[in-house]
């Protein structure tokens, strides 16, 4: 099973989506970017953080938004922690 | 009129262990609609890879050990050997009969919908298996802990064996490092010393057991040296790596490093809570450390009980099968009557089965000295008794501990059988009695248990 099979619940009447690893590492490119990262730092350590996810994800067939942010967050925070809160508050700031 | 919601079932009980099985059994007899999700075998640790397996293989090598040992009763034990394979099939013949080990029929049979997947919680009260959406009134979460793996260099470079997978083994390795000389270090180092492995326990504590008194290790690393155990007490593992088919570990020592070599490595360092299953889309607390709950058992989100080793260790509360089960029903309970009870695990023994076995229950010296407890203590050694010329066995002793006023708060017995013993002095310690009315028990001649009585008189 790959992991773009996975599926992201959401809440309410939403209708889930299937997981996309090119939106995980796109926020994470922009949250890093946005605490002034090198672009390229910033692209190794996305491809790191959805390393991590992929494998987190690989025995969960469904789990919901917070879940892959709230795993995301905790391996951002190991390489870049101001970018990690930014990815944590985005809910909140967008 | 307030909306009444509708459920697929009244109870969810995630991990169908020790922690979770008794629960599910208590609340399916009284009616309610109960499910069952185990992501491994069913029955859990405790009947597959732990204690049920353990106990069968070690009470095999304590026979063999004792029979090779026979001579001096007049014995000829000569052509004594084993057979491995056929005591591996003799433990799966004692998980078999548990009933519940990897039997999702024990389950169904009671009642319960049994279902095989890992849970995640999507919502507080929906969890999804294997793509399937499950809502539940009330769940109970019981899943348990996992061996823990160290940060070492090379760890994850180096096959190394834990205690469920040691269990598996086609035969004993030739030599086997352990790390940790905590209970489960120490019965397999000792189980498969007798069965001809080269043994070698790394612990960074001062002295084997360190969560039992300094007696109790002491005692142990003496008789498992007579095994021919190496004990590296005060010691530390800094790196691992993996050299042709051997295993070279790195340790430090004072203020010496050195390196050992051996077929395999076995990580017994402890365990740590499962509690990777979606419990923030439930909103409940928790930390590394284990699920956090009130004392009866209930987590930040009410409808929501844990019970069982995803708990944690707490001064108060050590991890064992005993404790899971006493949790698990005092959930069920608290689920569903209005008067919530709490567990009570003053009196909660806990046994080693080395041989001899190690039980101990209650307060132990350094538990009182922590509490700013004053005490008074009495030690008698199995020398001092007769069964101990009878069955030429004299390693070990009781320990009993009292308040000031005589009132017992703790025991511990080193001997065979102590797994049995241990439970007089339980009883004694749930009913306040004093170290006088233990003494004043008539106690058989010839039994190991007239150590406690020694013990006592000596309190009294």
């Amino acid at each position: 099973m790959t992991t773009e099979s996975r599926e992201i619940v959401k809440r309410g009447k939403r209708t889930s989506e299937p997981f996309q690893t090119d939106k995980l590492k796109s926020s994470i490119v922009a949250a890093c970017l946005s605490v002034q990262a090198p672009i390229r730092q910033a692209e190794l350590v996305a491809e790191s953080v959805c390393h991590h996810v992929i494998a987190w994800l690989e025995s969960r067939p469904e789990v919901t938004s917070d879940d892959v942010r709230r795993i995301a967050a905790k391996h951002l925070t190991i390489h870049h922690p101001d970018a990690a809160y930014l990815y944590e508050q985005q809910p909140v700031t967008i | 009129m307030a909306q009444s919601h509708t459920f697929d079932f009244d109870l969810i009980v995630i991990g169908s262990g020790a922690g979770g099985s008794a629960a599910a059994a208590i609340a399916a007899r009284e009616g309610k609609r109960v499910a069952i999700v185990e992501a491994d075998t069913f029955g859990g640790d405790s009947p597959n890879w732990g204690d049920v397996p353990t106990s069968a293989l070690l009470h095999a090598a304590h026979l063999f050990d004792d029979a090779r040992n026979a001579s001096r009763f007049g014995l000829r034990t000569t052509t004594l050997g084993y057979n491995y394979p056929s005591i591996r099939a003799w433990k799966e013949v004692a998980v078999k009969r548990t009933g519940a080990g990897g039997n999702k029929k024990f389950y169904e049979g009671q009642g319960i919908t049994a279902i095989q997947g890992r849970a995640h919680f999507l919502s507080p009260n929906e969890i999804t298996v294997n793509r399937h959406h499950f809502s539940a009134r009330s769940f109970l979460i019981a899943t348990g802990s996992s061996w823990i793996v160290p940060e070492i260099p090379g760890i994850q470079d180096v096959p190394y064996l834990t205690p469920r997978t040691i269990l598996e083994a086609i035969k004993p390795p030739k030599s086997l490092i352990v790390f940790g000389g905590d209970s489960y270090g120490v019965e397999i180092a000792q189980l498969m010393a007798i069965f001809g492995t080269k043994v070698t326990i790394i612990e960074k504590s001062s002295r084997l057991l360190p969560h039992q008194d300094a007696e109790v290790g002491e005692l142990m690393e003496r008789l498992l040296k007579d095994k021919g155990v190496e004990v590296l007490t005060h010691t530390r593992v800094l790196s691992t790596q993996q050299e042709a088919l051997a295993k070279r570990v790195l340790i430090t020592r004072g203020n010496e490093e050195r390196t050992i070599k051996a077929d395999e490595i076995l990580i017994a360092l402890g365990r740590t809570p499962n509690v990777d299953l979606g419990l923030d889309n439930a909103s409940v607390a928790y930390t590394a450390k284990g699920i956090e709950t009130n004392q009866f058992l209930q987590t930040s989100t009410k409808h929501i009980y844990a019970a069982g080793d995803v708990l944690g260790q707490t001064e108060t509360k050590r991890n064992s099968t005993y404790s899971a089960l006493l949790e698990s029903r005092v959930s069920a309970h608290n689920m569903f009557h209005k008067a919530s009870i709490a567990p009570d695990y003053g009196a909660a023994p806990e046994v080693i089965f080395t041989s001899p076995e190690i039980a101990q229950v209650g307060l132990t010296e350094d538990d009182c000295k922590k509490r700013d407890i004053s005490i008074n203590k009495a030690v008698a050694p199995l020398n001092i008794i007769a069964r101990s010329n009878t069955s030429d066995f004299r390693d070990g002793f009781v320990k009993l501990i009292t308040d000031k006023k005589g009132v017992l708060l703790g025991g511990t017995i080193i001997a065979p059988g102590a797994g049995e013993a241990i439970h007089e002095v339980a009883l004694a310690i749930k009913l306040g009695l004093t170290a006088s009315q233990l003494a004043d028990t008539p106690h058989a001649f010839l039994s190991w248990s007239e150590a406690v009585r020694v013990a006592a008189s000596r309190l009294s």
